[in-house]
């Protein structure tokens, strides 16, 4: 059974004041666009026990079907779960505030920025760098969702894997929506676990391996 | 132009759309459309969006600021804040429903589905920014640092700015 939600034990709750400093320098550090900031953001909050991984992966799920920025939305919601309004207004700060700043200067100085050779090897060197840290975070999303699944037996595992691979393959496809294909991965999961059984009954507990 | 205007077009496109990007077809619609914007602000801005710090999303920042000057860039900051308090109610929605098995497996579909959107969206970006051997090397031996957790993130891409010096600079 997967925790709910609502219901994590938060090991760690944790002042306004750090709340927003870590948001604020994950917004500053996270140069390379929208992948490395999920990045950080991801090890922060799993080293900091401010959420697990199983639930990280849930909450960006659940993210990607509201309307606005996925990453201000993840950042909004686990500010909220925190520390409530307080919490939310914390986070979405330290996020916002600085790397906005740094956009705007960015975009007034970008001819300048882009002709500096130097700049633009270092970026040469980050961007696929970005790439294999993305990599490697998906494979750290993915370890509870099939540990749980391998647990269940062979064929509950193999419905995971025929999900994942199907909506990555999706995805793979020029013009379908990222929602349709989360949508869709939801419903395939509801059809399959119902035909397939559990095969030996799960411990009460199991979030992350 | 109209502040309030411009204002409601950025929140809109917001509000319609999700994802980074998910905004651009309304914003590029209206803004073209009314003269306000031409086509090499909305590819300034998304470039900007995908080098500075934070989401690539506050690239519509950067159109605001491109198109209205500081007053654009503030009522963008304030337009892409808005619809994501939404997640709260979708949240609660979700925690209400979570008890019941279906739900349950419907969530596991999605955190499933977010995994292979995941691999497939680094994949193709790979297609783009990693054009040669050191680019390879670089992403596989970040991939090996981060998934063995031995360096913390940050090192990681300041070891790849420092290889893209060395290998592209010199």
């Amino acid at each position: 059974m997967s925790q709910p939600i609502s219901s994590s034990l938060l090991k760690h709750r944790p002042r306004l004041r750090d709340l927003f400093i870590t948001w604020l320098a994950l917004g500053i550090q996270s140069f390379g666009g929208g992948s490395s900031t999920l990045i950080l953001i991801h090890q922060a909050c799993v080293q900091r026990g401010w959420v697990d991984e199983d639930e990280f992966v849930r909450l960006w799920a659940l993210v990607q079907i509201a309307p606005g920025v996925n990453l201000v939305k993840l950042t909004l919601l686990i500010g909220h779960r925190l520390r409530g309004w307080p919490g939310l207004i914390a986070a979405g700060a330290g996020l916002l505030l600085p790397s906005a700043a740094v956009t705007v200067l960015m975009t007034a100085g970008f001819t300048v920025i882009q002709s500096q050779p130097l700049v633009r090897a270092a970026m040469r060197g980050v961007l696929p760098a970005t790439i294999g840290l993305s990599l490697a975070m998906g494979v750290q999303m993915a370890q509870p969702l099939i540990s749980r699944a391998y647990k269940e037996g062979t064929s509950r595992l193999a419905a995971h894997l025929v999900i994942l691979a199907a909506a990555a393959l999706l995805m793979a496809f020029n013009g379908v929506s990222p929602v349709v294909v989360l949508l869709a991965a939801g419903g395939a999961a509801v059809l399959l676990l119902a035909v397939i059984p559990v095969k030996k009954k799960p411990p009460a507990e199991e979030g992350a391996p | 132009m109209n502040p309030l205007t411009f204002f409601w077009l950025f929140l809109k496109a917001s509000l319609l759309s999700t994802g980074g990007l998910g905004n651009l077809p309304f914003l590029h619609s209206d803004l073209i459309g009314l003269g306000w914007a031409r086509e090499t602000d909305f590819v300034t801005a998304i470039a900007v969006g995908q080098v500075s710090p934070g989401p690539s999303g506050l690239w519509s920042i950067s159109l605001g600021y491109l198109t209205y000057g500081w007053l654009g860039a503030a009522l963008a900051l304030v337009a892409l804040s808005i619809p994501p308090l939404l997640i709260l109610g979708v949240a609660a929605f979700f925690n209400r429903l979570e008890t019941n098995p279906l739900v349950q497996d419907f969530v596991r579909g999605l955190a499933l589905g977010i995994v292979g959107l995941t691999l497939t969206v680094s994949l193709g970006l790979a297609s783009s920014s990693v054009v040669d051997l050191g680019g390879v090397v670089i992403a596989v031996a970040a991939l090996g640092l981060a998934v063995s957790k031995k360096a913390p993130i940050i090192l990681i891409l300041v070891l790849a700015a420092l290889a893209g010096l060395v290998l592209y600079g010199m």
